[in-house]
């Protein structure tokens, strides 16, 4: 397995660039946060690679096939969409039977058990579905299918926190179970942070980064104390962003930690993944 | 092939009971109005000329229409490609074409032997003609105006609704104003008749008064062949809206 390659996507809508040159793999087996602002380019990424969307150029290979207008790729990939594209007038247990029908994969069984877990109810059709409940109904299928890759766009979206908790654990244990590669495309960054190995920052139809999230974590880090000795402190390095309180400033900076002798009031801490994210994003990745 | 067998079964099954609603409707108004007509007429042998074929091509189109909307949606939401809901949406329009001009051809037979309606291809060609004549030229109809919708809501999509209410009303102009005004004024009588008679010729009704039951058949196959087609490359091009 080759993974999904993108190699130099771009689309434009108008005048706007939403994707730029976009060049990313995302590696079997691994599970990715892809991260970005609103319309920073993610749902637009995904919506081409589920062939939903044509890029106006470059290419995208899943497993080395290309994915657009595919069929050989159908049983590879499913995209758990934010917008809402089922037959809203069709009930929940009828679409599990078409999506049984369409996807070799897909587990009825454990769709029904999803349900009963989330108490959603198969009996009720879609659009009589609160919003919340309708981003469970996705998530079921999404989770009952046995694809190499999974993508979903704002999995949790009007998903209160028992719920969102329940997503992330049974995610989690299908993951274990059978190994797959996912894409989690959302705002909630510190909630995923935790069970995500890789991270994809995209900011104005760029990809900024994608790097473990592990490494990325052991190489950024925070300096705080007196603006003088932070500006000091940060002079050649890799500073991604900054706050200041009066006298105070704030740094947050990429690259090996490096301590100065004899300067004990500068303060150090680790970055937490949700802060990189603001400081890289703000200035539309200029840091970088 | 068993993905596109999938995708034909689930447009064809999903539609199948609008069908019945459909014909529930349509024999409520009917049944109405014939109630209606005979309490204020008192004449209990009223002769319909509500045309089936005319309500038929209605809810054809609407299924052209709806043939997109919907089921395009669903169907590349489950990882289908444009070409597999292209064969399936065209399935469709020949599943339901072919069950309506069946049920059209059947009960306006019947109703005509009951002295209750004339259907338009009866008063067109007659009411001798063959039966599965009567039901191909029904359903070659109905599958030209399925395809041309197709491409209308298609074309929509794809052009944006300001261009494309631009482009309607610039049809409109053409159909409406213009060719009448060049048929009438420009054309000399003999362009007009020879004109006259070529479209008749083409629904299968040749001057000395016969009928020719291929015609329409040509015609109808073609106007399905080429709205499919460009339906067809239309598609390939086709993104998602949200």
């Amino acid at each position: 397995m080759a993974g999904i390659e993108i190699h130099g996507v771009t689309k434009r809508f108008g005048d706007v660039k939403a994707l730029d040159d976009v060049t990313v793999t995302f590696e079997p087996e691994k599970i990715y946060g892809f991260l970005g602002r609103n319309g920073a380019g993610k749902s637009t990424l995904i919506n081409i690679i589920a062939n939903r969307l044509f890029a106006d150029g470059g290419s995208i290979l899943i497993d080395g096939t290309p994915a657009a207008e595919n069929m050989g790729v159908h049983d590879k990939i499913f995209c758990m969409s934010e917008a809402d594209l089922y037959d809203d007038s069709m009930r929940i247990r009828d679409i599990f039977k078409w999506t049984g029908r369409f996807y070799d994969n897909f587990d009825i069984d454990k769709a029904l058990e999803i349900s009963k877990k989330f108490e959603l109810d198969t009996g009720k059709r879609f659009k009589t579905l609160s919003k919340g409940y309708q981003s469970i109904f996705k998530l079921t299928v999404a989770l009952s299918l046995n694809v190499p890759y999974l993508i979903f766009d704002e999995p949790v979206l009007g998903l209160d926190a028992n719920h969102r908790e329940m997503f992330y654990d049974i995610m989690l244990r299908e993951y274990a179970q059978s190994p797959r590669t996912i894409i989690i495309a959302t705002h909630l960054i510190e909630e995923v942070s935790g069970m995500i190995e890789d991270v994809v920052l995209i900011d104005s139809g760029k990809i900024l980064f994608c790097e473990e999230v592990e490494k990325l974590m052991e190489e950024s880090y925070c300096v705080a104390g007196l603006s003088s000795q932070v500006d000091d402190y940060c002079r050649g390095k890799e500073v991604v962003g900054t706050d200041q309180l009066g006298a105070l400033k704030q740094a947050y900076i990429i690259g090996e930690r490096e301590k100065i002798a004899g300067n004990d009031s500068l303060q150090f801490s680790q970055v937490n993944l949700q802060k990189l994210f603001i400081k890289l994003t703000e200035k539309g990745g200029e840091s970088i | 092939m068993r993905k596109l067998k999938a995708a034909i079964s689930y447009e064809c099954l999903t539609s199948f009971k609008h069908i019945w609603i459909f014909y529930g409707i349509t024999f409520s108004i009917v049944g109405i109005i014939f109630i209606i007509i005979g309490i204020s007429t008192g004449d209990s042998e009223v002769r319909g000329t509500i045309s089936l074929e005319v309500n038929s091509m209605v809810y054809v189109g609407i299924l052209g229409v709806l043939g997109f909307k919907e089921d395009f949606k669903m169907l590349i939401q489950n990882g289908f490609t444009r070409k597999y809901i292209f064969i399936a949406t065209l399935s469709l329009f020949a599943f339901i074409s072919s069950i309506l001009s069946l049920v059209d051809t059947i009960i306006s037979r019947v109703l005509h032997e009951a002295m209750l309606y004339d259907s338009v291809f009866g008063g067109l060609y007659g009411f001798d003609q063959p039966f599965i004549m009567n039901w191909l030229i029904l359903f070659l109809f109905y599958m030209s105006v399925c395809c041309i919708m197709y491409l209308g809501v298609l074309t929509v999509n794809r052009l944006g609704k300001r261009k494309s209410l631009i482009i309607g009303l610039g049809l409109l102009m053409v159909l409406a104003l213009l060719l009448p005004a060049i048929f009438r004024y420009v054309l000399d009588d003999r362009a007009r008749s020879m004109t006259v008679e070529l479209l008749l010729k083409g629904l299968g009704i040749m001057p000395d008064g016969k009928v020719a039951l291929v015609n329409p058949c040509v015609l109808f196959i073609a106007l399905t062949g080429v709205f499919g087609f460009v339906s067809y490359l239309v598609i390939q091009r086709t993104e998602l809206k949200a």
